[in-house]
């Protein structure tokens, strides 16, 4: 096992630098300039050359590329050229605890949600209870993400106003004793956890239940049941573990998630987090800060996948790392 | 334990386990930059009534007046340092007016100037006779919040990082009539001098009309004391930007980067005077559709840009929001290439462009764009038939006898008839084998054109031109204006307050960076300078009726409509004027009224 991990490590390294170096040349040949802001009457036409000398962008993009490889090398991502020259990853650092505050609670929400109604539906094959779990998981996961969002800013926000239509906290909220600002900051995630976490909930609940319905068929279950098992006992212990293997791949696949951020949700709620850094950062054609997102990114993706290869290996002793 | 229950325990320590990191998240996340103060705000209601809320659309790039650039850090700037001058737009002129302790630059029109001079640091300059130097005479009672005075010395300091390549300040346009800037390096020693704390005068290469020197030489100051010691290379990323030190009514009191910016009234501010509003709390929030939400819960108190198909809407769900509006200084134009735009990039050689070549062409495209149904379909009273670039809110130079030219499709077919285009087979016209066809590029986001822009293609179409439409990422597009790839756009211009048109219509293609269209017109350089040289502005007003009537004529572009920037304001501020120079003009004198609901 520790070996297997050791030789995914090794690959790993060369596909991410791969990555980066195909970022890095992409965004330089697109269009756009990142001095293009500067370009506009009334400011003086040196400003975008100086502005672009500062950024080491008159180089030739080889040199440009041999520059920066250096300084990667060294663990320097440089600086942001859109956001007052900040250091990259302090940029990353103060976006990732708002995007991973909603990602996490998101996904305990999902799959909990997932899984139960996963169940309940293929337990109930076939039943009215399984077939109104049915529509509406499809139609809350066929519903675009920032129309539900605003839907719920309408419905909770306007009509009914319960929750914050955005923000993080209260104006004032400075004020409050620690207890109330962290309720406060609840109170304000309310909505946006719920709309990403009820779609993809619902995208949860159609795997569970596919799975599960394979697993509920086969002979050591009606094993099990023949030997007097209560049905608590067959389902979440005999059936349950074995239709998780699909939802683990899921699992996997949502750590890149949790730190890349949900673009839309953060817009429409505004929350400063990550996708709304990497969406800006593009827009900006803020070079620095897309390489160091791109590499954020890319790792977790690569690093998610080994997690998932992982746990399969845990829940299933079959097979073998 | 039985095994069940030994289970269960499991799975509910893993799901506790998950609630916990996620709630140790949340934690992390609420300690974030959080610096803020004591609490004086008991809860949010409380909080509220000391605290006017802006919705803004992105944060500011920087507070520091120097490098801020956006529309943002320019509110803010203005909020939190002091200022040589106190400018405001007269509307009943269209002149904008300089104001100091003890001078103005002109009358006030009656029924004008509500601004306190009480704001300026100048207590009143003087104009050489030769108009190549300006003297200041300073107060001696302005303080940086820090205590220190403000001194003549912070501006000759704050010039030098104007003018500094290095830093790239966005305002170096200010420094270009200082001593040297005509030989590439302005000389600060000469150009800028302190005899002492309170005198401070600015130095000429050439002969400089009055507002014009007023007005470059009214750049913000940075404390010196603060600053001295920051090397340039390290100016734009000094931590000293992030704790600007001011003199102005209010000061930073937290920012937290993406989300808010807090600003507090200014206890001992005598530049003008403390704030009245005890808070004012700048809040980004990108989404429109959510900005409007805000305005009507009164979450916010001021969105900005409001689009005209909302009004309705906002205004019957929320009784205590009032839209204002202030204009013209934007309007939307379709661009022609009037020259070959592929043979210039190739050759530098300037030919007429094969279809829009000919100003008689242009005319017939214009008289053929029904711009007062998209004005009716899209903008309704806020819009305004737009003739040139002069806005009508210009009123000393602003040419009322031009009558816009109406739509016509009869007119514009006879026209383009008369030029040598006969429809072809299929309904488009032709010239000489070649069809009248072409795309109209636009930049994606904008609902406004996005309309316009259909209005424009079926209205081509009625009279035989086949116009495609295509939008752009707004980078793109950019770009691909500048590197002169595109025949016919739609984009807009927003207009700066003194006329200097040069930079959009000069006929040197290589100097004038936004003349996209390659219009040429000698008479219309003629008129610039010698509009320039006229060391009273409206002095100029004949040589700016010609140039109307010259763009009029020529119809380099299609000039559609002038907007009026629409704002909402929700009723519980009050005193708030609205005026072209920007919608938070005068606001260190809005008040709050308290809200019924809070007992106090």
């Amino acid at each position: 096992m520790l070996s297997y991990l050791f030789k995914r490590f090794l690959i790993a390294i060369p596909l991410i630098f791969g990555v980066l170096t195909l970022t890095f040349f992409i965004i330089r040949l697109a269009p756009g300039d990142p001095a293009a802001f500067f370009i506009q009457p009334g400011i003086s036409p040196n400003v975008a050359e100086q502005i672009r000398a500062q950024y080491g962008l008159n180089d030739p993009v080889p040199v440009q590329y041999v520059k920066w490889l250096a300084n990667v090398l060294q663990g320097d991502f440089g600086r942001s050229f859109s956001r007052a020259q900040q250091p990259v990853f302090d940029v990353i650092a103060e976006a990732l605890p708002i995007t991973m505050t909603i990602a996490l609670l998101t996904l305990v929400a999902n799959f909990t949600f997932g899984i139960l109604i996963g169940v309940i539906s293929a337990i109930r094959q076939n039943t009215f209870l399984d077939r109104f779990l049915t529509v509406t998981a499809l139609f809350f996961y066929s519903m675009p993400e920032f129309w539900f969002a605003l839907m719920m800013i309408i419905l909770f926000a306007l009509k009914f106003p319960l929750f914050p239509a955005s923000g993080l906290n209260e104006i004032g909220a400075e004020g409050f004793g620690p207890v109330e600002f962290v309720l406060d900051r609840l109170w304000h995630l309310v909505l946006p956890v719920t709309v990403l976490s009820i779609n993809g909930a619902a995208g949860i609940a159609r795997y569970v239940r596919g799975s599960m319905l394979e697993v509920i068929r086969q002979d050591y279950i009606r094993t099990a049941r023949a030997k007097g098992l209560p049905e608590k006992v067959v389902i979440f212990k005999h059936a349950l573990r074995n239709a998780l293997l699909p939802v683990i791949t899921l699992m996997g696949s949502s750590l890149p998630f949790i730190f890349s951020g949900a673009l839309f949700i953060e817009v429409i709620f505004a929350f400063p987090g990550m996708g709304r850094v990497t969406v800006e950062a593009i827009f900006a054609r803020d070079y620095p800060l897309i390489i160091a997102n791109t590499f954020i990114s890319g790792s977790l993706i690569v690093l998610g996948n080994l997690f998932a290869d992982v746990l399969y290996a845990v829940a299933d002793p079959r097979i073998k790392l | 334990m039985t095994e069940k229950g030994r289970n269960r325990i499991a799975a509910a320590d893993r799901f506790a386990g998950c609630m916990f990191f996620a709630l140790l998240m949340l934690v992390l996340s609420s300690c974030g930059r959080h610096n803020g103060g004591s609490g004086q705000a008991g809860n949010g209601g409380r909080a509220m009534d000391s605290t006017l809320v802006i919705a803004m659309l992105g944060d500011a790039d920087y507070l520091n007046p120097v490098l801020g650039s956006s529309v943002t850090s320019g509110n803010i700037i203005g909020l939190i340092y002091p200022s040589l001058l106190q400018s405001e737009f007269d509307t009943a002129t269209g002149l904008v007016n300089y104001i100091a302790l003890e001078k103005k630059l002109r009358a006030v029109t009656p029924g004008q100037g509500k601004k306190t001079p009480k704001g300026a640091l100048a207590k009143s300059w003087r104009m050489a006779e030769d108009h190549k130097s300006i003297t200041y005479i300073l107060r001696n009672d302005a303080f940086w919040n820090d205590g220190q005075p403000v001194v003549s010395g912070d501006f000759k300091f704050s010039y030098k990082l104007y003018g500094n390549p290095v830093i790239a300040s966005a305002r170096q346009q200010y420094l270009a009539e200082l001593l040297g800037a005509d030989k590439g390096h302005v000389d600060f020693d000469k150009a800028i001098e302190t005899p002492d704390d309170t005198t401070l005068v600015f130095r000429f290469y050439k002969p400089v009309p009055e507002h014009l020197a007023l007005f470059h030489t009214s750049l913000t100051p940075l404390p010196a004391h603060q600053w001295k010691n920051v090397k340039p290379d390290e100016f734009r990323h000094s931590p000293l930007n992030l704790t600007p030190l001011g003199a102005g009514p209010y000061h930073l009191k937290d920012w937290k980067q993406q989300q808010e910016i807090v600003l507090a009234s200014s206890r001992k501010s005598n530049l003008p005077k403390p704030g009245n509003i005890p808070q004012i709390t700048f809040r980004v929030v990108p989404d429109y559709t959510v900005r409007l939400a805000q305005l009507q819960t009164g979450a916010v108190d001021v969105v900005e840009n409001i689009k005209p198909e909302d009004f309705t809407a906002l205004l019957r769900a929320n009784k205590q929001i009032d839209v204002k509006t202030v204009g013209l200084r934007v309007y939307d134009y379709v661009g022609w290439s009037n020259i070959d735009q592929e043979e210039y990039r190739k050759s530098g050689r300037v030919r007429p462009h094969p279809l829009f070549g000919s100003a008689k062409v242009r005319l017939a495209l214009t008289q053929a764009i029904d711009r007062e149904a998209i004005i009716d379909g899209y903008l309704k009273e806020y819009g305004v038939i737009c003739n040139t670039d002069v806005s009508p809110s210009l009123k000393w130079a602003y040419n009322d006898r031009i009558t816009p030219h109406a739509f016509d499709p009869a007119k514009a077919t006879a026209l383009l008839n008369a030029e040598g285009w006969q429809p072809g087979p299929d309904g488009i016209l032709q010239k000489q084998g070649r069809k009248f066809s072409f795309v109209l590029y636009t930049n994606s986001g904008n609902a406004r054109r996005n309309y316009a822009s259909v209005i424009i293609q079926q209205n081509l179409r009625s009279i035989g031109i086949d116009c495609k439409l295509d939008v752009q990422e707004s980078n793109v597009f950019f770009e691909n204006l500048q590197q002169r790839k595109l025949d016919a756009w739609m984009a807009g211009w927003s207009i700066g307050l003194e006329i200097d048109p040069l930079d959009v219509w000069g006929s040197d293609l290589k100097k004038s960076r936004f003349n996209f269209t390659g219009y040429q017109n000698p008479r219309l350089d003629q008129l610039c300078e010698l509009a320039k040289q006229k060391m009273d502005p409206t002095g100029a007003r004949p040589y700016w009726l010609e140039y109307q009537e010259i763009l009029h004529r020529d119809q380099p572009i299609t000039f559609l409509y002038w907007m009026k920037e629409t704002q909402g304001f929700s009723k519980r501020i009050e005193g708030e004027e609205l005026n072209i120079s920007g919608t938070f003009y005068n606001i260190d004198d809005w008040r709050l009224r308290p809200s019924a609901n809070v007992a106090l």
